[in-house]
């Protein structure tokens, strides 16, 4: 579903990604690994057209997205949940929902999807006509992978989601994730520090070092891997 | 006494338009952290083109609509082709690409108009009303400017609050990254923007010219007034810009009317400053900086 | 034979740049028309405006879109010091002007002290826009809206009596800035230069650092004042009439026009933008009436080639001239620095 080929992003002179290549399927989630400057943001914001790459390319069910404008890469079906909840705090709860499907021309499935948002998070519900500003870091969270959902996309980017996270918020959130790619047979890349819980709900897993690509295996190798995560894992 | 009440009605009624000028000084603050120094001159070249369509015939009513539409026109383009490339320079090249419009305009409208003063026709009776022999203080005209504005905001505000494309430009401006990556078009939500900016500005121009009289730099203190209410409300805030601009329009009328008229817009200025130095961030300003 | 050294010291090696420039401009006033003469002046008279700004501006980054007011504060100060004693020597009369010009700097600069971008901006737009008036609010004393008359300076008859009064105003006018660009110069790049341009590029840090971030920008505001005052005194010799019109938000918007499209930050860019703002109108003019045009054309052209040039100018040239220059210049010393290197390098490796 996702392929990633032979991506090289460059600023200045620094080089932040080399020659990245990889494939996340549909229904699985694959978990990109690292330590901080790895390149994992830059990864993930190339890929939903952010930043430019010098080389390589990214294609969605055999569409090249790469070069296109971050909005258009969205309506093609691409939801990236940015860093640090990426949600708008000057607008509503119900806003920021309606917000992730205002281009699509289903109506009547937009609305739908709204609702299984705040299903599938309780807590928006209370808050729906509250400023997003008031919302706990949770319930952020919640709210911005919720909108990511509501855009019913093919493929979804998350970045950091355990960031200031409960660890227990963080594990039902996982788990929820998990149903939901089986289901909507979404295709997840998921980046994260904290690599022991991505780890226990990815299928593949790889790991960057300095923007290249040192590793990669089915998630449970990879957990099994006591070299391969003292070098790069930190545990 | 009386004279108190011919002042206040005066000063709300200009603050009313100063009002407008705030709200579209404040509109693009938001959304490009850019103040258009030039959105005055703005609405008096629009002014210019509808007294010129007047003089061909055409009727003021289509002729303020021609004003407004071509105020739209006029900032959608200034964003297209002169801003876009630098919204992501330092501040000052903005400033200084504000400033470079608003003399050229100032250049062009007598160049292409004449310099000389005009008069521009109002659509109601600028005499003040008087039931039976009681005088009241304003007239059609006053009633006209204030329901106008009023409407305006009003318009205004279902357009931002119920409408989805109200909903874009609101994600544009306050979260440009995040609202891409949620496939709103924010170039095109910013052009907007600047379009519906420059069309309050053609507005303003519009209706304070039968008072204020046409001529190539009418827009200046306007423009100055605007601000300051801007400043007085919080750069950031629309309903503050508002009631901001009609306390500045109270004030300066008064200091007109008692002081000496000359002395309005170093009134305007003292206002400014007082306001500045006091509560920087301004009456209703929910965040305290006072930096670009 | 050793090549010449330059002396180390910054204000020895200004001094024997400023000092035959200046004799060097003094001599050229001999051989050229009365026209240009007066041109000349105007343009002294700007620079050493534009050169305050660009102290205030470019190095410190204030933002001041009021120094036309302050021009005026020079010239009212110059005309009424005339008007009730006409005989007051000129170098006190100039003198004066500068101070009370420098004491309104500092009065804007302490109000200003707290203000950053858009409000500094806009508070200094009002003072554009609203000091003019004062002139005709006062206007028994201030002469109104018809401005006070000032009579042109005397040679002194030590040159001759027949030295032409064009030439004299060029050189007071070339003299001033020449002083004025060398004091200035020496101050850009000794301690309070660097005091200057550390508040503006982090305010922050320099605090920490211990500077009195306050005092520097009130600093900045009273030098920047002081050259205003000095041209605006010189400025009303120049016209010979002060009037509120000659001083309005236009005269302001010239000023930082002139240092941005020269180079903001540079004083030799406040020479270029001052030889633009003067001769502008004039190579216009001669254009709208070769073409026939109308008087309201004739006006407004200069001003809107400005705005245009401006405008043009921040999307294509943001450095200005100064700036476009020396990237030039430095693009093409790297280009040969470059191809010493390689060829030393190809040497050794041989």
């Amino acid at each position: 579903m996702l392929e990633v080929t032979d991506l090289t992003v460059a600023y200045g002179g620094v080089v932040a990604l080399d020659g990245v290549s990889l494939a996340v399927a549909e229904g699985t989630i694959t978990t990109v690994l690292g330590a901080n400057g790895a390149g994992k943001t830059t990864l993930v914001r190339t890929i939903s057209g952010l930043i430019r790459p010098r080389r390589g390319s990214v294609r969605v069910a055999d569409i090249d997205l790469t070069g296109h404008a971050p909005e258009a890469i969205a309506r093609l079906g691409v939801a990236h949940v940015p860093e640090g909840h990426g949600i708008i705090s000057e607008i509503s709860v119900d806003e920021n929902l309606r917000l992730g499907g205002l281009w699509r021309r289903d109506r009547a499935d937009q609305r739908l999807a709204i609702e299984e948002a705040y299903e599938l998070f309780p807590p928006l519900l209370g808050r729906r006509h509250l400023h997003a500003a008031s919302l706990s870091g949770g319930e952020r969270q919640m709210l911005s992978i919720g909108r990511a959902l509501a855009s019913r996309p093919r493929v979804l980017l998350l970045d950091e989601p355990s960031l200031g996270l409960h660890a227990t918020v963080l594990a039902q959130i996982m788990d929820r994730l998990r149903t939901l790619t089986r289901e909507r047979r979404l295709a997840v890349l998921l980046i994260e520090q904290n690599a022991r819980s991505a780890l226990s709900v990815a299928d593949d897993a790889v790991v960057l070092s300095l923007g290249r690509v040192v590793a990669r295996d089915r998630a449970a190798q990879l957990a099994g891997d006591e070299a391969l995560r003292h070098a790069y894992l930190g545990f | 006494m009386r004279t108190f009440l011919i002042l206040t009605v005066d000063g709300v009624t200009n603050g009313f338009v100063y009002a407008i000028v705030a709200l579209a000084l404040v509109m693009i603050w938001r959304a490009t952290r850019i103040i258009n120094y030039a959105q005055g001159a703005m609405g008096m070249f629009t002014t210019y083109v509808a007294l010129f369509a007047i003089s061909h015939g055409v009727t003021y009513w289509l002729a303020f609509v021609i004003a407004l539409g071509g105020g739209f026109l006029l900032g959608a383009a200034m964003e297209r082709v002169l801003v876009r490339p630098v919204e992501s320079r330092p501040p000052l090249n903005a400033v200084i690409l504000t400033l470079g419009l608003l003399i050229f305009l100032e250049a062009l409208a007598p160049m292409l108009f004449g310099g000389q003063v005009r008069s521009f026709p109002a659509p109601f009776s600028r005499i003040d009303l008087s039931i039976g022999t009681t005088q009241l203080y304003f007239s059609p005209y006053d009633i006209f400017v204030i329901g106008a504005v009023i409407l305006t905001m009003v318009a205004l505000l279902l357009f931002f609050q119920r409408t989805t494309i109200g909903l874009r430009m609101r994600a544009a401006a306050f979260g440009p990254e995040i609202a891409r990556l949620l496939g709103v078009r924010v170039g095109r939500m910013l052009t907007l923007g600047w379009g519906l900016a420059a069309l309050l500005g053609a507005m303003a121009g519009a209706l304070i010219a039968p008072a204020i009289f046409l001529y190539p730099n009418n827009m200046d203190e306007i423009l100055v007034f605007g601000f300051t209410g801007a400043v007085v409300g919080g750069l950031d805030s629309p309903v503050g810009a508002v009631v901001g601009a009609v306390l500045v329009g109270l004030g300066l009328s008064y200091v007109g009317g008692y002081a000496g008229s000359d002395l309005e817009t170093i009134g305007g200025l003292v206002i400014l400053i007082a306001v500045l130095m006091v509560r920087p961030q301004g009456l209703f300003a929910a965040r305290k900086e006072r930096v670009a | 034979m050793s090549a010449v050294r330059l002396p180390r010291s910054t204000v020895l090696r200004h001094a024997l740049f400023f000092l035959p420039l200046g004799v060097l401009l003094l001599a050229v006033t001999y051989v050229l028309d009365a026209f240009t003469n007066y041109n000349i002046a105007g343009i002294a008279i700007f620079a050493i405006a534009a050169a305050g700004l660009t102290v205030l501006t470019g190095i410190n980054g204030q933002l001041s879109l009021g120094h036309g007011a302050l021009m005026a504060v020079g010239a009212y100060t110059t005309s009424l010091l005339l008007k009730s004693q006409p005989q007051f020597p000129f170098l006190l009369t100039v003198l004066v002007s500068i101070v009370s010009t420098g004491v309104a700097g500092g009065i804007i600069g302490v109000a200003a002290a707290r203000l950053r971008g858009p409000y500094l901006a806009g508070a200094t737009l009002a003072l554009a826009v609203g000091l003019p008036q004062l002139a005709i609010h006062f206007g028994s004393v201030l002469g109104g809206n018809q401005g006070l008359n000032v009579a042109p300076p005397v040679a002194p008859t030590a040159l001759g009596g027949d030295f032409p009064e064009e030439r004299w105003l060029a050189w007071i006018a070339i003299v001033a800035a020449v002083i004025t660009l060398f004091l200035l110069a020496n101050l850009v790049r000794g301690g309070t230069g660097r005091t200057l341009r550390a508040v503006h590029d982090n305010e922050t840090a320099a605090r920490i650092a211990g500077i009195d971030v306050a005092r520097v920008q009130v600093l900045a505001f009273v030098i920047s004042a002081a050259c205003a005052g000095l041209a605006g005194s010189l400025f009303a010799y120049w016209v010979g009439i002060t009037a509120p019109t000659g001083f309005g938000l236009q005269l302001s918007l010239q000023l930082l026009s002139a240092i941005v499209i020269g180079g903001l930050g540079s004083l030799w860019g406040a020479v270029w933008g001052s030889i633009i703002l003067v001769y502008l109108p004039v190579w216009t003019s001669g254009l709208t009436s070769n073409l026939n045009l109308s008087s309201d054309i004739t006006n407004n052209l200069p001003l809107a080639v400005y705005g245009a040039v401006l405008v043009f100018a921040m999307l294509v040239l943001p450095r200005g001239i100064q700036g476009t220059v020396t990237s030039l210049f430095g693009g093409a010393r790297d280009w040969f620095l470059k191809r010493r290197l390689d060829q030393r390098t190809a040497e050794v490796e041989l």
